[in-house]
């Protein structure tokens, strides 16, 4: 029992050790904005003050891009869902030679250096005139996510028992009735996870959103990033717009944590 | 009439085919045709055709030579780290069992954290005065002088700083896979060892390891991709500096692109960038995985 309960401290302690650097983020955020940079730096607030978080009101740009990021990974996430549950039903129900294919396909597209497809898709982009709009990044990031998101809806898939498409077909439903109205909503859970894993992924993409997004769709991670360039480093604001940042991502990702795994080894590895 | 299942599943495929056909199959053939190209940024349409020429540069130049090496390199301390640490988690974790739910929960938290947060979080702890990590490390007495360790600027150490991110964020993601492979252990196979009189390091050697290799195998090449193809998060910690000693092959291929315009050279390395991963990956999976798979 001795044994179990220092084993029991052992690891709180390296939980909380791991944590800590973000438990420091928030609590620089809550300083008064020149404490960031205190000598000594110190772990606590010495004074409780919400001055970054008001700052952040006299950078304009810095809030439109929270809403670009927004816009920007709705649309991506209703592209990437309509393209990738009609392809995960068919990889999940038909044993064909085209759905493994493609599901080849899609494993080899996570290999790919996302640079080296940035650079040929900024250029397909300003031919079609999408570079700096919300459309051409929101489908910079389903590229991304198309292949994801047929993985994990594929998987999702396979577990609804066929009897139930069965007997609605023998009831004269189509096959494309079938789907739409069996599979889809008893699918719906899986759906919605992976419509928050695409969300995730566009909100969190930095890259694609760098090559394609010049001024007036820049999203929140290029506008943090440039943020320390354009205005000298205010390490305090920077802290609390990470902190809003990076909020939306830390509530979904506790209510979904059994998923996050599966979800990143793309079920590979059942969480 | 009743449609063939074929042509029923060509309708369901069609549009996310034509969707990746569209945005990365011919991206991709864009990259090679440019890769043979002579062309600027400034000027795409007026590309002078020079064969190989590009992937000679880019094999001879020690500049890019480099930065494979420091790929390689970031992606292996990158990779090792997780993989000692998150390990190290999933059997404590395993080990305390039920007890652990709370502690995971909240071991988990890094997982979802953006790069860019990460990165720059990690920027701000690392400033070589006044940064919380030098300070701590002052308060330990293990440093003399919170100046003494200059994580970014020292271009010895920059490539493991600029990796502290990463395997910060990803040790949870390591963990809670091998943690849910240790779950997953049939308990009569353990008992049986132990009653073979199997003590703790042989039962880790010759049951719970092999066991786990194709777990573990997932995670390798998961991570091994990820740490590989690692943009953001050192670029927002030092944008491949000091004097490109963290300029690691996504950032040199960047760089080349944006900031200098060579669209024929930074093709040539993309594309060389991504047959490498491409043989790695299916080197690695093939030793670790297709060997087990046989054994079994």
């Amino acid at each position: 029992m001795a044994e179990r309960t220092t084993l029991l401290i052992l690891v709180t302690l390296i939980v909380v050790i791991y944590v800590f650097p973000y438990a420091f983020l928030v609590s620089t955020s809550l300083k008064p904005p020149a404490d960031a940079l205190a000598i000594p730096p110190t772990i606590l607030p010495q004074r409780i003050s919400l001055e970054n978080y008001s700052n952040i009101a006299t950078f304009p740009s810095v809030q439109q891009s929270f809403g670009n990021s927004l816009i920007i990974a709705l649309l991506s996430s209703l592209i990437t869902i309509s393209l990738a549950v009609p392809a995960a039903y068919a990889v999940a129900r038909f044993a064909s030679l085209a759905g493994k294919i493609f599901l080849l396909a899609v494993l080899i597209t996570r290999l790919i250096p996302p640079v080296s497809v940035g650079i040929p898709l900024f250029a397909i982009m300003r031919s079609l005139g999408l570079t700096d709009t919300h459309i051409g990044v929101a489908l910079a990031h389903s590229t991304i996510s198309v292949p994801l998101a047929i993985w994990l809806l594929a998987s999702f898939m396979e577990s609804i028992p066929r009897e139930l498409e069965e007997a609605a077909r023998v009831d004269g439903c189509s096959r494309f009735g079938a789907l739409f109205r069996i599979i889809i909503p008893v699918a719906a859970g899986g759906i919605a996870v992976t419509s928050v894993f695409v969300f995730l992924a566009s909100w969190n993409e930095f890259l694609f959103a760098l090559l394609l997004s010049s001024t007036s769709v820049k999203t929140a991670p290029i506008a943090i990033a440039e943020f320390r360039t354009q205005y000298g480093i205010q390490w305090g604001t920077m802290t609390s717009l990470s902190v809003l940042f990076s909020f939306p991502v830390i509530i979904f990702s506790l209510l979904m944590q059994k998923r996050i795994v599966a979800g990143m080894t793309m079920g590979a590895v059942k969480g | 009439m009743q449609m063939t299942d074929r042509r029923f599943v060509a309708i369901l495929l069609l549009p996310a085919g034509l969707f990746l056909s569209a945005f990365v199959a011919y991206p991709l053939f864009l990259l090679l045709r440019d890769s043979l190209f002579e062309v600027s940024i400034y000027a795409p349409t007026e590309g002078v055709f020079v064969g190989l020429d590009n992937y000679a540069k880019a094999l001879t130049s020690k500049r890019v030579l480099e930065s494979a090496g420091r790929t390689l390199n970031y992606t292996l301390i990158a990779l090792i780290a997780e993989f000692v640490l998150g390990f190290g988690a999933a059997l404590l974790f395993h080990a305390l069992g039920d007890r652990s739910e709370l502690l995971r929960t909240i071991f988990a938290f890094p997982l979802m954290i953006p790069p860019i947060v990460a990165g720059l979080l990690w920027r701000f702890m690392l400033i070589d005065n006044i940064g919380i990590v030098n300070h701590l490390l002052e308060t330990l007495g293990i440093i003399a002088d919170s100046s003494d360790i200059s994580w970014l600027g020292d271009r010895d150490l920059v490539l493991f700083s600029v990796a502290l991110p990463n395997i910060w964020l990803t040790t949870s993601f390591v963990a809670l896979v091998l943690y849910t492979g240790l779950q997953n252990i049939p308990e009569e196979l353990v008992e049986a060892a132990k009653i073979d009189g199997a003590g703790a390091w042989h039962m880790f050697l010759r049951v719970i390891l092999p066991l786990l290799r194709p777990v573990i195998a997932v995670v390798l090449i998961i991570r091994g991709i990820d740490a590989a193809r690692a943009f953001d998060m050192i670029w927002i910690q030092t944008e491949g500096g000091p004097r490109f000693a963290s300029e690691i092959l996504s950032i040199h291929i960047y760089r080349n692109m944006i900031r200098y315009g060579n669209v024929g050279e930074a093709s040539a390395i993309a594309t060389l960038f991504m047959f490498s991963m491409v043989i790695v990956s299916a080197a690695v999976f093939f030793t670790i995985w297709g060997r087990g798979t046989s054994q079994s």
